[in-house]
């Protein structure tokens, strides 16, 4: 009896999310799924609880296979999943949001109600005051309630995605208390994480998902060294390095803070001269982004100073920063770097250095001919951006970088590209470390990381968390720092 | 006028677009009425059409351009109407073009209309509008061979200011609304419980002007009568800017209409081509207030709310049009102004009088009576309302203690009288 | 061309649908159609008409491609055009001299007070975060209460107050005219439309400020961050479009109204917006779907005349070819096709 995937495959356009996912898991335990961010965790779950139907595979639950179309369909037989966020209405009491979603077309009696809240909260030990607000429950509360209302819906199977973002120690403690009660009482609870910690804490079992496949199944305790290389995959050795030599600093960050939203950067002082690789790694949102763009000019530190080649950019725009040699390219190549609809001569043409009110096409295409030969480019001058594969996208944007740089902010630059294209685009990268531009860029890839920078800043909840230089840390200790964790 | 429909329903269509649904349905009846000018004063008994066996017209064209729609409940149907009776009463055949003005046809001027019209073997043009203005003399200019008439307009009157001996082939009709407008406010009068009755006015020109103040003097004339002190009748104007609501534009008739009332007066007489005061009173007595409201121009005008509704003035321009045809017909065809009273005999019929007044469910018996008897003073010359002294809101003196108004004086009134509360001009 | 195929389909349909009401509201629909073209060409002043009345759909219309380009939903052009319109009146009205002077200095006048309007959009967005198709909506409101304003009160018509309009201008301020073939041709309205029209496509297809405007529209962000100043390109656009309305408006009361009336942008605008919807935002197919569309306003009238059909029939097959067009549009998107289409043209 048990829970089963077998071969469950997904896809969103060319990229695989889930590429041929089989497990087993056994009724009663408390099961860890990990992996690192776009390892294809997420998507395996919304086809568990119904959210996607998978492109082919089955689901089988003791025994019998599932045909789930919709959320529905999957809390009728048994499996529910909370979200990070939990989908409660907060304009309604507690109550209404526990009748809500009750399964069958009758009107259930609000005294009923009450006492079925009463009763099954009572049975995993919650308190409610059924007439408050949800919107004056903490965010553990709510999770408590919706854990109360799927289990009065009759799940087998609970899924939780990423349960401890938010809440404080103390609930994240009866939480974790809940969860074993859960397990021991015969359901299967999945607890969806990359935070290494909490699975050694907490799981019997673990699933390791990376690139869309499992890549390791085992009971646990499992040391972490095998955690992080399972999920981050083979990584990198120290002979594979081919620095350059640094020249005189060219990004100074001097007691600089940075906040954006629930990033909060806090007193970073950092600096990349000429020649220098400087890699930034993290989960995904803990505040890599915000410091490239507060770098970019796209957002001002609240305090220190920030500076290139010695100029004091701190309160300068974008278009200053990119005057004074900064070039940011952000990991939305369609987003926010091409133009869709756009030609690859008109790209040219727009970052060219040419002035003239009238273009002359017949040069913008040679011209374009040039860089597509140049770069490599699969395409024609006419081909629209949006028709390139994405590494002849990222491609065309290193051709549209100015010849004279002397900062590159790099976000994911390889991410979604295939391994020659991820190493051309280092290789030009290099060459412009050689010519004295310094690069700071965001990875989600240790290897990449370890490979390429010459120093490597971890971000960790929206603050940096530590810094190494690269030959003084290696891939296990990184990916103990992206899970919040210091070695030893 | 009348509503811009086009420009509103282009918009409509550009926000519904992504909503891929039915096929446009044709919004003709949405109501709105259409007053190009509208009329009145006293004297000039008027020459009387007489309509008695009509001759035949069989094989006499003429044309009509309306400013709004032809349904419109309002100006523009009364005209189309009156078409209709000749065509009726003679054989002749109409050639009619509806919404000619430049928000529903701006690619259409009146002169075009005009020469498609003649083109087509109307030798008789009727335009149907104060607006049709400037288009009708051009037209009248090029083809000075075909008799036209400009409703409301003055280009054929000797002492108009706006006169134009140029154009002896263009004459006008205009009825004296200012009898119908003392109806209305004489029974407003006699209804009103707190005397405080309210003009919804459109915009403020020399037509209006003088309508307002015939409300006032067939009000003021009523509630002496009745033995109250004139001292405590008050009549209050606002306008709204234009002869309809143009969201954003004007100010909004029932908004207006609405803080009248709550203003403590308790009916309304509306000045506008749309029936808000009536819906607004209709909808304030379901809630149990005492408040009544006198709507305008359409003979069936109270259908809205009859159980407020004290009563209706209104155009019937068939008689009128019917004698033009006539004398065309019998070749001795005269270029003239007429600005055409009631029927003093029957103000309501239809063969014979220009301006009509029904009374409302809402209008007691008695109040009905005094109304009669008013309608029959004005028709004798016993009783003349426009006679001296009368003064002007600022002071000035309009006429002189028993000076008998002139139809020029009472055509071209610039300024409120004194006991109107509202403005004269705009700003 | 591309454009061309789906439109031409969907039109086939419209007018397919347009005989059914016909034959459903009892008129001989292949006479109505016949009468459609000869009311809007059937004669040298027929044609006259139409052409005048061609001419400032053409100028709102190019100046629409601008504002799209630059991904504005310019609603305000019915704003720009009768505050064009106004302007143009106040130097018609007050400018003494003759028709040499008068006629470059009510365009220009017509220019400016279009592109003063549009601006205030475009500074409402760009500065203010109120979205240019509610900054434009409250623009519009407030033109067209500025001109009944004027028309009602500081330049009321001599005698009384009327909605029909101001005094008709001295003749020194009306668009000239050339006389042949027994009727008066509106060649400098026509001429400002179509070089304008021209004008709007070489710009868009040739320069770099049309380039940039391009990925303005298409990518704010991308084109942003590759440097292009894009509250700039857009006010730039703002001041095109509005000032290509704002010559409408002149068009209005010099060559067809010779007054300011209080409709006096004719509904051009969001005329326009439908027209260059229909083309596929390409300069190119605007003057033909644009002279489509007033011949069937100005031909409809006949329709009216000889037929007794209701006025709003020309308005109602207006309509349909739209809602036909847009739903060929989206249908041929839905195979990949049609979008495709729209991009590629300049």
């Amino acid at each position: 009896m048990g829970l089963a995937t077998h071969d469950i495959r997904k896809h969103f356009g060319t990229i695989r999310a889930n590429d041929g996912i089989s497990f087993t898991i056994e009724s009663g335990s408390l099961h860890g799924i990990l992996g690192e961010n776009g390892a294809g965790k997420s998507t395996l779950m919304k086809i568990l609880s119904g959210f996607y139907e998978a492109d082919s595979g089955e689901v089988d639950l003791d025994g019998e296979t599932l045909d789930l179309r919709s959320p529905a369909d999957a809390i009728k037989v048994g499996i529910g999943m909370l979200h990070q966020d939990p989908l409660v209405f907060l304009p309604f009491t507690v109550l209404d949001n526990f009748v809500l979603g009750s399964p069958g077309p009758q009107r259930l009696d609000r005294s009923d109600a009450r006492a079925e809240l009463e009763r099954v909260s009572g049975e995993l030990g919650f308190r409610f005051d059924s007439e408050r607000l949800a919107r004056d429950l903490t965010v553990g509360e709510r999770q408590q309630l919706e854990i109360t209302r799927l289990m009065w819906l009759g799940a087998k199977v609970l899924i939780f995605d990423e349960p401890t973002t938010g809440i404080s120690a103390t609930q994240r403690d009866q939480l974790f208390l809940t969860l074993r009660s859960l397990a021991e009482n015969g359901l299967i609870v999945l607890f969806v994480s990359h935070k290494l910690e909490e699975v050694e804490e907490l799981c019997d079992s673990v699933t390791v998902i990376r690139q869309g496949k499992v890549v390791f199944e085992a009971a646990m305790p499992i040391t972490s060294e095998v955690l992080v290389e399972k999920m981050f995959g083979k990584v990198f050795v120290e002979e594979d390095r081919d620095p350059a030599p640094f020249g005189a600093p060219v990004l100074e960050l001097s007691r600089v803070t940075i906040e954006e939203g629930t990033t909060h950067i806090e007193d970073l002082s950092l600096s990349c001269a000429a020649g220098e690789v400087v890699g930034l790694a993290g989960l995904e949102g803990s505040g890599q982004r915000t410091l490239l763009r507060a770098c970019a000019g796209l957002l001002a530190p609240s305090s220190g100073l920030l500076s290139v080649d010695g100029n004091n950019l701190n309160k300068a725009s974008y278009r200053d920063h990119l005057a004074a040699g900064v070039h940011y390219l952000p990991a939305g190549r369609l987003e926010e770097g091409l133009v869709e609809g756009i030609s690859i001569a008109e790209h040219l043409v727009l970052t060219s250095e040419d002035t003239g009110f009238f273009i002359n096409w017949d040069a913008a295409d040679e011209a374009a001919r040039q860089e597509i030969d140049d770069y490599s480019i699969k395409g024609r001058p006419s081909s629209p951006a949006e028709a390139l594969s994405g590494g002849n996208q990222q491609r065309l944007l290193l051709a549209m970088i100015p010849d004279e740089v002397r900062l590159l902010l790099l976000e994911h630059p390889t991410r979604g590209l295939d391994v020659g294209s991820a190493a051309y685009v280092w290789q030009r990268l290099l060459e412009r470390r050689s010519d004295g531009t310094s690069i700071v860029f965001s990875s989600a890839d240790l290897d990449e990381l370890l490979r390429y920078s010459d120093r490597i800043v971890v971000f960790f909840a929206g603050d940096v968390f530590a810094m190494r230089n690269v030959g003084e840390t290696d891939g296990e200790e990184l990916g103990h720092l992206i899970g919040g964790k210091v070695r030893g | 006028m009348k509503r811009p429909r086009r420009m509103f329903g282009l918009l409509a269509l550009l926000i519904v677009l992504a909503m891929i649904a039915a096929a446009c349905s044709d919004s003709s009846d949405d109501t709105t009425t259409t007053t190009g000018g509208d009329e009145t004063a006293t004297t000039s008994g008027g020459e009387e059409t007489t309509t008695t066996a009509a001759m035949s017209g069989e094989g006499f064209t003429f044309g009509m351009i309306l400013v709004g729609p032809e349904n419109d409940h309002g100006w523009s149907q009364a005209h189309f109407e009156a078409g209709k009776y000749i065509e009726e009463l003679t054989g002749a055949t109409m050639i009619s073009l509806d919404t000619v003005n430049p928000a529903d046809r701006p690619e259409t001027s009146v002169e075009q209309v005009v020469d498609d019209m003649i083109e087509q073997g109307a030798s008789l043009i009727f335009a149907t509008s104060d607006d049709m203005k400037d288009g009708i003399e051009a037209a009248a200019a090029a083809h000075p061979d075909v008799p036209m008439i400009w409703s409301s307009g003055d280009s054929a009157w000797a002492e108009g200011d706006g006169y134009r001996p140029d154009l002896p082939n263009l004459g006008n009709i205009m009825g004296k609304m200012i009898y119908g407008k003392m109806f209305a406010g004489c029974a407003a009068a006699l209804t009103s419980e707190t005397g405080k009755i309210a003009y919804l006015g459109p915009l403020i020109n020399d037509e209006t002007l003088r309508l307002v103040n015939s409300v006032y003097l067939g009000a003021r004339y009523c509630w002496e009568g009745a033995g109250n002190d004139p001292a405590e009748l008050g009549l209050e104007v606002n306008w709204i800017g234009f002869w309809f609501n143009i969201p954003g534009v004007t100010l909004d008739p029932t908004e207006v209409t609405n803080a009248f009332y709550d203003g403590g007066a308790d009916v309304v007489i509306s000045g506008i081509d749309t029936t808000e005061a009536l819906v607004v009173a209709g909808q304030r007595a379901a809630a149990g207030e005492d408040v009544w409201a006198i709507p305008f121009d359409f003979v069936g005008g109270c259908s809205e709310a009859p159980e407020v509704c004290l009563g209706v003035p209104y155009f019937n321009w068939g008689p009128s049009y019917l004698g033009v045809v006539e004398s065309i017909l019998a070749g001795d065809y005269t270029t003239e102004f007429q600005w055409l009273g009631p029927d003093w005999s029957d103000i309501n019929n239809p063969d014979t009088s220009m301006i009509g007044w029904v009374a409302g469910d809402a209008l007691t018996d008695d109040a009905s009576a005094t109304v009669d008897t008013l309608i029959t003073g004005l028709g004798d010359g016993s009783i003349n309302l426009f006679v001296g002294p009368l003064t002007f809101q600022d002071g000035t003196p309009y006429l002189a203690d028993g000076e008998v108004a002139t139809d020029a004086q009472i055509w071209y009134t610039k300024q409120l009288l004194e006991g109107v509360e509202g403005a004269s001009s705009a700003g | 061309m591309r454009v061309a195929a789906p439109t031409l389909v969907a039109l086939s349909v419209a007018l397919a649908f347009g005989v059914v009401l016909l034959i459903l509201a009892g008129a001989p629909p292949f006479e109505a159609l016949w009468l459609l073209v000869l009311g809007s060409f059937g004669s040298a002043s027929k044609m006259a008409a139409t052409l005048l009345a061609w001419s400032p759909l053409l100028l709102a219309s190019a100046g629409l491609v601008i504002t799209f380009s630059a991904g504005l939903w310019n609603i305000g052009v019915e704003g720009q055009i009768v505050v064009g319109a106004i302007v143009a009146t106040w130097v018609a009205r007050s400018l003494p001299g003759p028709v040499w002077v008068i006629l470059p200095a009510t365009i220009i006048a017509g220019a400016i007070g279009g592109l003063i309007w549009a601006l205030l959009a475009g500074v409402l967005k760009t500065y203010g975060g109120v979205h240019e198709i509610f900054g434009g909506l409250g623009l519009d409101f407030v033109a067209a209460g500025l001109v009944v304003y004027l028309v009602l009160g500081p330049w009321q018509r001599t005698g009384q107050a009327s909605t029909s309009g101001t005094n008709i201008f001295r003749e020194e301020a009306w668009m000239p005219e050339f006389e042949t073939f027994g009727t008066a041709w509106p060649v400098i309205p026509v001429a400002l439309g179509l070089v304008s029209v021209f004008a709007v496509w070489l710009l868009l297809r040739g320069t770099r400020f049309g380039l940039r405007l391009k990925a303005v529209g298409r990518n704010p962000q991308s084109s942003f961050l590759l440097g292009i100043p894009t509250n700039r390109y857009m006010l730039g656009a703002f001041a095109i479009g509005g000032a290509l309305a704002g010559i409408a408006g002149t068009v209005q009361v010099t060559a067809f109204h010779h007054k300011l009336v209080p409709a006096i942008s004719g509904g051009y605008g969001f005329l326009g917006i439908l027209v260059v919807l229909l083309a596929g935002f390409s300069a190119v197919w605007i003057a033909p779907i644009a002279l489509f569309f007033v011949a069937i306003s100005v031909g409809s009238t006949q329709l009216d005349l000889r037929l007794g059909l209701d006025s709003a029939f020309g308005g109602v097959f207006q309509g349909i070819i739209v809602l036909f067009v847009m739903i060929g549009g989206a249908w041929s998107a839905s195979r990949g096709s049609f979008s495709q289409a729209v991009r590629e043209e300049p």
